[in-house]
């Protein structure tokens, strides 16, 4: 999340990825440092460690959603 | 009853207890006659009902006294049927409370709850941070029982508890256990309680240590190293477990770890056993490290007795870290741990007295 902020701060498009168990600290993290609609999508928990069929499965369901919101962040 | 001191304000009625040793160091909310009479009426029971002598002073455990512990460790009336439970259990001379307080041994009675009274008498967290601050009711029950093993039981640092360094937990350490997201019965359920019941377990168990298991779901064997690591936490060679051997120890599963197990067809019973078995140590190491505490003979020797001895529950955030405790071992009872029924059906409340109390 943080890093997030701090590359869009950098005027660089960025969208944080954020599990739906982290999804509340992502919120506090994003008011505290002054951007609270910072883009984020929302990932399953968890992701780590669940096997690669899993995480090619993750991905290919969040990353229109990744696109989506950089189309957002860049128009 | 209890003997009453006077003071001119509450600032100087907690300095008077601060001088008598009769906190645990921090501030205290001071045990009026009005807050502790409150805290006795929502036991449901006498105040003079004896529940116990408590160790190593031999004090005994009245239901006021325990109420006035309940009061300065700042416990909302609710918690008041698991902090008698938890008095109770630690009580019972299977804990061996008194040798439990009085060793050199970093060890701290960790309260686990389950049944109904994790809400009723709470909330008392089972989820993220359960073991750290910010929940009253885990804070102040946890506390609540300090100061009762304290200003009932007589420990203290240095002269009647000799604990070398002690641990954190000793100023509270209570949580309950995530009935609702485990995929094992509740802790009370396998220990034989009905599932409808509140039981609070007490357990001897040194500070939580972090156990790192990161999962990899493309090998099926995986659970296996999490077995491992849980074990090497809770009985390396350092540990009173691995050297003295046959007392328990706590595993506190958080959720993706239990995840882990129950996808590898694993129950509670399962997983102590498995844990169990990888317990076991070679004489002539355990002789090369320790020989004050080692056998002289060949072969092997297990931490444990049994599967049995491993309490096995499920709470915390979902993540990496698993937390095990260790204990103490010793002990006419091996400071077995205890488990007592919350009699929460006797709590009682009067409407109005709540606000005359915070008034008084």
């Amino acid at each position: 999340m943080r890093d997030g902020i701090n590359i869009a701060k950098l005027g660089i498009p960025a969208v944080a990825l954020v599990t739906e168990e982290f999804w509340p600290q992502g919120d506090f993290v994003a008011k505290s440092l002054g951007m609270p609609d910072v883009p984020r999508v929302q990932l399953p928990h968890p992701v780590a460690g669940t096997g690669t069929e899993n995480m090619k499965a993750i991905a290919a369901r969040v990353a229109p959603m990744v696109i989506e919101a950089l189309e957002g962040v860049s128009g | 009853m209890a003997d009453f001191l006077t003071a001119e304000s509450e600032a100087d009625a907690l300095e008077d207890l601060h001088n008598r040793d009769l906190t645990d160091g921090l501030p205290v909310v001071i045990p009026t006659p009005e807050r502790v009479s409150r805290m006795v009426l929502a036991s449901g029971q006498d105040a003079d009902m004896v529940l116990g002598t408590m160790g190593p002073g031999h004090g005994i455990a009245t239901v006021e006294k325990v109420a006035i512990a309940a009061v300065m460790a700042g416990c909302l009336p609710d918690y008041m049927p698991v902090v008698v439970a938890a008095t109770k259990a630690v009580i019972d001379p299977v804990f061996d409370l008194t040798e439990m307080q009085a060793t050199t041994h970093c060890t701290a009675p960790l309260i686990i709850v389950n049944g109904p009274a994790r809400l009723s008498c709470g909330p008392i967290s089972s989820s993220y941070g359960a073991l750290g601050p910010g929940h009253r009711a885990n804070a102040s029950i946890g506390r609540a029982l300090r100061l009762a093993m304290m200003n009932i039981g007589g420990a203290r640092p240095g002269s009647s508890d000799m604990a070398l360094l002690g641990h954190p937990g000793k100023f509270t350490y209570c949580l309950a256990e995530d009935e609702e997201n485990s995929p094992f019965p509740p802790l009370h359920v396998s220990l034989g309680f009905q599932e409808e019941d509140s039981v609070v377990t007490v357990i001897g168990a040194e500070a939580p240590h972090s156990v790192l298991h990161s999962g990899d779901g493309d090998d099926p064997d995986n659970y296996k190293g999490l077995l491992d690591m849980l074990a090497i936490g809770v009985a390396n060679e350092a540990t009173n477990n691995a050297m003295l051997t046959k007392g328990s120890a706590t595993i506190v599963l958080n959720p993706e770890h239990a995840l882990v197990l129950e996808k590898a067809g694993l129950n509670r019973e399962d997983t102590a056993e498995e844990i169990h078995k990888r317990c076991r140590f070679e004489n002539k190491r355990l002789n090369k490290l320790s020989p004050g505490f080692a056998p002289k003979t060949q072969g092997t020797r297990d931490a444990f007795n049994g599967p049995e001895q491993l309490l096995i529950l499920m709470a915390g955030g979902s993540g990496l870290y698993s937390m095990v405790m260790p204990s103490w071992c010793a002990g006419a009872h091996k400071n077995s741990p205890s488990s007592v029924v919350v009699e929460s059906e006797f709590f009682c409340e009067v409407p109005g007295l709540a606000s005359l109390a915070d008034a008084s």
